[in-house]
């Protein structure tokens, strides 16, 4: 990697920085999905481990993997059925070892799913709870002779559920379940829960990974006339378990899955002793919608509502993941505004947002797919890359659910898409084949052997970000020049000064910035290090062509 | 030799910013400073409820850079107060640009302006609002500009609810005039805010006529009657009380006579190739109610009204007979004699009369603006007549009059025509 001063930077990795997850550039990948090496049709971790050094070139350095763990998958592995283990079909746990080691051995860290709310009807735990009223572990889950307790508490899933409460018929009482109705909710109010999870958590910490990505954590806890959500009980749980995790794990993180406005999340930071990182949910539509609208203003709306955070927190950005592209943190009216954008098709839509992949929802616009990633970089935050995207992989909407953009990673243009040996009806999911997005056009060895492929600009890109610390920890200051097509911002940190400008309309723009305070700075545009003139007392104007970014690195030589 | 550059260098740079529109309202800040704050805050909570994602701009022409900073902190303060409507979102940023002048422009150059700020911008639906007009809500606003937005009509005339005896000079003279003359009848040739698409205002903008001095004071019904004579789809909208003094009675008779008849003249001197041998009729779709009265009492002075219709008529004997066909003329001495009382000022004559004036403009029997001050005491003699005559009429009464009213200019037409294409010899 280069570093600003031209001199080589050591893996983040080897440099025991604690606050890795700062720096990082995060890919998001089901280990499903990537690679399968024993041709049974489904990814695993030896396939994994084989394509490591595709996302090290990548510039990747930390991988989120969703969950793996032993499970009926009725809820796509959120279901967890063994806490320990790893699940069959993706191999063993000897081989999650293997993969650990060989992504640390290329600095990457690695961030894996922790759901701490509930578990599957199918663990252990539930079915001795169940078994009997006198069952020691009964009393680890939320039971109640009537389903008349916490009224008035949201259904998450009202589409499959009608009730929070679930009526067992083996030991004739109701449980409580916020997601799917098995999906008991575990027992907070029980040390013995908090131990046993706490156990599970130094389980795998021990092994070596080093963050956790703990879901659902707004509703730990269960109280009487609330809405069971976000209560100071469940803080203090995530409070106890930071203390742990850095008295004896220093290092690794904790990153909350909490779909709420920015203000809402910020409760979560608490002062810089309860997550180490959430995701930013409601900017990632803005960055669309601006996009389609051609105008800064969502972006610079949504921002200026985010409070600051403590220092040793972040805010994690996505433009897509493996979910619907979300629509909950936006009002009706944008809503309604991106349905039509982006989603005409009603089958793209599911649940309150879209099931669609990056590449397809720009029309294939190679142009603003390059500018969507190029905000996801430079914006505050710590950026992930949803696997595919990179390569502009499409996605199948007929597939039902969101596994449409959960289809296999393609690799090349043989068969399967260099995903599996197996034969193609044997696959968890069938390859997207379609003559825009199929594999034989969109895979990543031909990008690799194209110079001017999406993947090959995203290498560049990765590594002008992950060689100028100030994109993942700088301070942010809008310039809002008259021209609204126009987002520009600098981004600062130490001595490090970048200006980022944005052409968000399909039309070619002229931009004048007034940049009087870094009368005298030369801009030196990162990507081809070129000199820009000097920065002076008038305005400066720059043209920018249809969707193109510049980033300007600022210096007073 | 070509006209040096209208759009000043300024005013250019801020249209750059904005780039293309799919909404343009224009208005001028004036002598308006005090209100347009209101006005603004009414057109960004339009967009907002409206049109929350279309990309819309203000353009304010205004006179001075004070006032320019008034409206500053007018405009975009709901935004700017973090004032969010209920229910409300706006999907795009709030635009206004500002062109100054070094006086206070003329109505013709605030025109002008808004209308190369349209083209430029390739504003879809535009409107020109008043900001001194306190009828000026988010839903009038929408109500000039969704027509053309989204029923592609290309001018959106107003319609307002009417104290009986508000608007006597369109009831009586401008709207069943310009319907007998071209064909389709728009109400309100005359107001303040009215709403026209992107192509029409293209086609104005294009027209070489904004040196004339009928465009400068009231161009809006240059703007309708080009629209109307272009064949482009026309409409009206009902936008509430209009709820500006009645203007109708005063000492400024003249002027107003000036800027609307004269401009009306103007037109049809300069578009005669659409009316002399037109003659379609058409309806103007209207939004909402085409018409509403209120019937408050009325401090008109009849009497004064009519005494200034007799000693005008009488001290502009030797001008009338050189406007007036001899026996409109005729008719006109005779009406002046009748007791005030019994004096009626009868429809045939009435349109006769104008008909006459038209002629005569068009021919410049006498310099023209002379010619329209010629024509205050006549109407003031038929403003008269008609507070008698509809001192108790309902408000179907009427409309029926006036629907009566344009028949007899439409029945007369041909006369008109004979007059407008005869060879006149000018008596200097």
């Amino acid at each position: 990697m280069i570093s600003q001063n031209g001199k080589e930077r050591r893996p983040l990795t080897l440099q025991r920085d604690k606050l890795w997850y700062k720096d990082a550039v995060i890919y998001q990948l089901h280990v499903r999905t990537f690679c399968d090496s024993n041709a049974d049709g489904i990814g695993d971790f030896a396939g994994l481990t084989q394509r490591l050094d595709y996302l090290q070139d990548l510039g990747i350095t930390a991988i989120w993997l969703l969950p793996f763990y032993p499970s009926p998958l009725r809820d796509d592995g959120y279901d967890i059925a063994d806490y320990t283990s790893v699940h069959a079909s993706y191999g063993s746990l000897e081989d999650f070892k293997t993969f650990l080691t060989a992504a640390h051995n290329r600095g990457m860290r690695i961030i894996i799913e922790m759901v701490l709310n509930h578990t599957s009807d199918q663990h252990p735990w539930f079915k001795e709870a169940r078994s009997s009223r006198e069952n020691p572990r009964r009393d680890w889950y939320v039971w109640s002779e009537t389903d008349t307790r916490y009224q008035g508490v949201p259904i998450v899933f009202v589409d499959t559920e009608t009730s929070n409460w679930a009526w067992d018929p083996i030991s004739k009482s109701y449980y409580w379940h916020r997601f799917f109705s098995h999906q008991p909710d575990l027992n907070f109010d029980n040390p013995a829960v908090f131990e046993a999870v706490w156990d599970v958590m130094k389980f795998w910490l021990n092994i070596g990974v080093d963050g956790f990505r703990l879901d659902a954590v707004a509703y730990l806890v269960e109280r009487e006339g609330t809405l069971c959500e976000s209560l100071p009980e469940t803080h203090a749980i995530i409070r106890e378990l930071r203390r742990r995790l850095d008295l004896a794990y220093p290092g690794t993180m904790l990153l909350a899955e909490a779909n709420q406005w920015p203000a809402d999340v910020r409760a979560y930071f608490g002062d810089g002793d309860e997550f180490h990182a959430a995701f930013h949910f409601p900017l990632m539509p803005r960055m669309f919608m601006a996009v389609k609208l051609e105008d800064r203003k969502p972006i610079i709306e949504i921002l200026e509502q985010t409070p600051e955070i403590p220092d040793s927190c972040q805010w994690f950005i996505f433009l897509r993941n493996h979910d619907e592209l979300t629509l909950e943190m936006v009002t009706d009216v944008e809503r309604d505004y991106m349905y039509d954008e982006y989603a005409m098709d009603t089958a793209m839509r599911i649940n309150r947002g879209i099931r669609r992949r990056l590449a397809p929802m720009m029309n294939n616009d190679r142009r603003r797919i390059e500018l969507l990633n190029g905000l996801l970089m430079s914006m505050p935050g710590t950026p992930i890359v949803y696997y595919g995207d990179e390569i502009g992989m499409g996605d199948n909407i007929y597939l039902g659910d969101r596994n449409g953009v959960r289809t296999p990673m393609q690799w090349n243009s043989a068969l399967n898409a260099g995903f599996s040996l197996a034969d193609p009806e044997r696959l968890y999911a069938p390859v997207i084949s379609n003559a825009v997005y199929g594999y034989q056009a969109v895979n990543a060895d031909s990008q690799n052997r194209s110079e001017h492929s999406l993947l090959r600009w995203m290498k560049s890109l990765l590594q002008v970000r992950n060689a100028f610390q100030v994109f993942s920890r700088g301070t942010i200051q809008f310039l809002n020049p008259s021209n609204h097509r126009v987002l520009a911002y600098t981004r600062q940190f130490g001595e490090e000064t970048v200006l980022v400008v944005n052409n968000l309309s399909s039309s070619a723009q002229a931009v004048e910035l007034d940049v009087q305070r870094y009368k005298g700075y030369i801009p030196i545009e990162m990507f081809g290090r070129n000199l820009f003139p000097r920065l002076g007392n008038l305005p400066y104007l720059l043209t920018l062509g249809p969707y193109q970014f510049y980033w300007f690195q600022l210096r007073r030589i | 030799m070509a006209e040096d550059v209208f759009l000043a260098d300024d005013l250019l740079r801020q249209l750059m910013s904005v780039g293309e529109v799919d909404l343009l309202v224009g208005l001028s800040s004036c002598n308006a400073a005090n209100t347009v704050s209101h006005a603004l805050d009414a057109i960004e909570e339009s967009f907002q409820r409206n049109f929350a994602r279309q990309r819309a701009v203000v353009v304010n022409v205004g006179g001075d850079k004070d006032e320019d900073a008034v409206v500053a902190q007018g405009y975009g303060s709901l935004a700017k107060k973090g004032v969010r409507l209920p229910g409300i979102t706006s999907l795009r940023t709030s635009h206004r640009v500002t062109a100054n002048f070094s006086g206070p422009p003329s109505p013709g150059i605030a025109l002008r302006t808004i209308l190369a700020a349209a083209d430029l911008l390739r504003a879809r639906a535009c409107a020109v609002v008043s900001p001194d007009a306190s009828i000026l809500t988010p839903d009038s606003i929408a109500s000039l500009l969704r027509p053309v937005y989204r029923e592609k009509f290309d001018f959106v005339a107003p319609l307002y609810t009417r104290n009986k005896y508000q608007g006597l000079l369109a009831r009586n003279l401008l709207y069943p005039m310009s319907r007998a003359l071209f064909g389709s009848g728009i109400r309100e040739l005359f107001s303040d805010d009215w709403g026209f698409s992107g192509r029409l205002a293209a086609l104005c903008l294009n027209q070489d006529v904004w040196h004339q001095d009928a465009i400068r004071a009231r161009p809006e019904a240059w703007m309708a009657i080009s629209a109307i004579s272009s064949d482009f789809r026309c409409c009206q909208t009902f936008l509430g009380e209009k709820s500006k003094a009645i203007k109708s009675s005063g000492t400024d008779i003249v002027e107003i006579l000036r800027q609307t008849v004269g401009t009306l003249f103007w037109c049809l001197e300069t578009q005669q190739s659409s009316w002399l041998d037109c003659e379609k009729s058409q309806t103007v779709p209207t939004f909402g109610p085409d018409h509403e009265f209120t019937s408050e009492p009325t401090d008109l002075d009849r009497h004064r009204i009519f005494e200034m219709f007799r000693s005008g008529v009488t001290e502009l004997e030797p001008i009338l007979s050189s406007i007036l066909d001899p026996e409109t003329h005729s008719e006109i001495k005779s009406i002046v004699l009748l007791e005030e009382a019994n004096f009626r000022f009868k429809s045939d004559i009435w349109v006769r009369t104008l008909y006459d004036f038209a002629a005569s403009y068009h021919h410049a029997v006498i310099n023209r603006d002379h010619l329209i001050q010629t024509l205050a005491p006549l109407y003031r003699g038929m403003t008269y007549s008609f507070l008698v005559e509809h001192a108790d009429s309902s408000p179907s009464e009427m409309e029926a009059a006036s629907e009566m009213l344009c028949m007899e200019f439409k029945l007369q037409k041909p006369y008109l025509v004979e007059r407008w294409k005869a060879k006149v010899e000018v008596k200097s």
